[in-house]
């Protein structure tokens, strides 16, 4: 990098940067203070900057109100509905560019994708609702499940769709001169190649489905079975005092996602296609 | 597109592409039809009665005054969100383009508000703008001047929302623009100040057209998320004061599930199907060109 750009990094420069990570860092910052701060601290009219006292009370707390058993729901719901969707994505897409299905219907499906992609999820809620009602899968992390393929599905596709594109052909030719089945083929020789697809796909449909609220807040009504979204946005509209409580939530919640922020950077950054997030 | 021969078994190939095909169909296909046939009805689910209007829900919905809010609530938030982030965005991109000391740590820092749960982001927000012991207000009254009412005011409410998408999504824009940046050779930059272009001819003349597609990028999607939105809305004001924050998405929600008027919520909800194949037409057609 030289000449003009370069010598733009004056003083400005740095503090322009301070701003931004002030900005960044402040609402994060206060999660975790007011995670750490008494429960009394945090009802003080004129909030303290640094807390008085650092206490794990709002974490024990938390915990005796079932965390794990969020943890767990938030888990189970998250891992299982990415499970299907990538087994499904990716022999959806191995089909749509291996074969020139009639009708067109290998733009028709990808286009149909990126409907549903864009849809909004509460044009869907009230007729899936009333169907999952009749067939119990209301109140049902299953049916949490199944309907989270509503976003993690065409995701999915997506996504393996654009890694997949870039495989070699000859690997599987060589295959079948072999005499190989097209299952032995697929399982033993796509598979490993697309395998960093398919991990990055894996981990992005995981953190979308781990924050989905709308299907979660229509679907569950029985506290053992709410996943953290909800649990957290309980504590937000009927306990509205107890912050500490809310913010170790949080903090929780959000860890285990921050973990994959520079993993998240070194995609966003690889290529920017129109078709990401 | 590479395609094996033609000695390939069709049943194999439909047969892997059969299980999603019916999953999708059988989530948005079979709803998106009963929502038509709905909006024709009168149909209350809790006194389970259903009578054909025919397009009776269409006039009221749309001379409703809620909804007539709701919408022009979602088309405000979409309209200054999208632009502050994008302003904001390229301003950043071109602030921290290039190379320096430090600069991954930097850029991971700044995409957490994206990695963060949308309701862990409100739940803070709703804590910093909270009248009576909330920081902001708290500032304000340090510094001797009236308290806001973010979420409790109704001219204000809508903005505080979308003060809390800026923060959460500006560095989306920032990393689109700036991946538009680094597509342009530095070369062009310096050829430009040789002659003597100013900074601001440099972006309007050079920067600008270079980035348009992703600009008009971030717009698709924001505008895209903004129909979408519930989650920030439910946890910070529940579509209140009055219905100054209700947007479309909420506006279904509460026809749908408190007043289980599923005949009405189906017309809105194809009101807001057919704003947003508007978008996505133009959205479709971009992805089409670039991805296939």
């Amino acid at each position: 990098m030289t000449g003009s750009v370069m010598s733009r990094k004056g003083l400005l420069f740095w503090v322009l940067m301070i701003i931004v990570l002030i900005t960044v860092l402040f609402p994060l910052y206060w999660i975790l203070i007011t995670a750490l701060k008494t429960p009394l601290e945090n009802i003080l009219p004129v909030p303290s900057l640094f807390p008085k006292k650092v206490t794990l009370e709002n974490f024990f707390s938390v915990m005796r109100t079932g965390f794990f058993k969020n943890l767990f729901n938030s888990l189970f719901v998250a891992f299982t509905s990415t499970f299907f969707s990538l087994v499904l994505a990716f022999l959806a897409s191995y089909a749509l560019l291996r074969y020139k299905f009639p009708y067109k219907l290998n733009v028709l499906f990808l286009i149909w994708v990126l409907i549903v992609k864009i849809l909004p999820p509460m044009v869907l809620a009230i007729p899936l609702y009333t169907l999952f009602t009749k067939v119990n899968l209301i109140n049902n992390l299953w049916g949490l499940i199944l309907v989270y393929q509503v976003y993690t599905l065409p995701y999915c596709i997506w996504m393996l769709f654009g890694f997949m594109k870039n495989l070699p052909l000859e690997f599987e030719q060589a295959a079948e001169i072999d005499g190989a089945s097209k299952l032995k083929t697929l399982l033993s020789i796509v598979v490993p190649l697309s395998s960093s697809g398919i991990a990055a796909t894996a981990i992005f449909s995981i953190i979308i489905a781990w924050d989905e609220f709308l299907f979660a807040l229509l679907f569950i009504r029985s506290p053992s079975l709410q996943t953290l979204p909800l649990k957290i946005v309980s504590f937000i509209t009927e306990y509205e005092t107890l912050w500490g409580d809310l913010m170790a939530i949080g903090l929780l919640a959000t860890l285990p996602v921050l973990f994959f922020s520079g993993y998240y950077y070194k995609r966003l950054t690889e290529g920017f296609s129109l078709g990401l997030k | 597109m590479k395609k094996l021969n033609k000695r390939s078994n069709p049943a194999f190939f439909l047969l892997i592409l059969l299980p999603a095909l019916l999953v999708i169909l059988f989530l948005t296909l079979y709803p998106v039809i009963n929502t038509i046939v709905l909006a024709f009805y009168k149909y209350n689910y809790l006194s389970d009665e259903i009578k054909f209007i025919g397009l009776k829900n269409f006039f009221t919905i749309g001379s409703d005054t809620v909804f007539q809010t709701a919408f022009l609530n979602t088309l405000t938030f979409a309209a200054v969100a999208t632009v502050v982030e994008v302003g904001l965005g390229i301003f950043l991109a071109l602030m921290f383009y290039g190379d320096f000391r430090g600069k991954r740590p930097f850029m991971i820092t700044v995409i957490f508000p994206m990695m963060v749960s949308t309701m862990v982001i409100s739940a803070v927000w709703k804590v910093l703008y909270h009248y009576d012991i909330g920081l902001f207000n708290n500032i304000l009254r340090s510094m001797n001047l009236e308290p806001v009412g973010w979420l409790i005011d109704q001219s204000k409410a809508l903005f505080s929302i979308i003060l809390v998408d800026i923060w959460q999504w500006t560095p989306f824009a920032f990393l689109i623009m700036q991946a538009g940046l680094n597509s342009i050779p530095n070369e062009i930059f310096e050829s430009s100040s040789i002659d003597g272009a100013g900074y601001f001819r440099n972006l309007r003349s050079i920067t600008l057209p270079i980035l348009s597609s992703q600009i008009l990028l971030v717009i698709m999607l924001r505008t895209i998320d903004t129909f979408r939105i519930f989650g920030k809305v439910y946890a910070l004001t529940q579509g209140g004061p009055g219905n100054s924050t209700e947007t479309v998405s909420y506006f279904i929600y509460r026809e749908g599930f408190s007043f289980f008027n599923l005949g009405r919520a189906s017309a809105a909800a194809l009101y807001v199907l057919i704003a947003i194949s508007i978008i996505a037409l133009f959205y479709i057609k971009g992805i089409m060109k670039e991805d296939m």
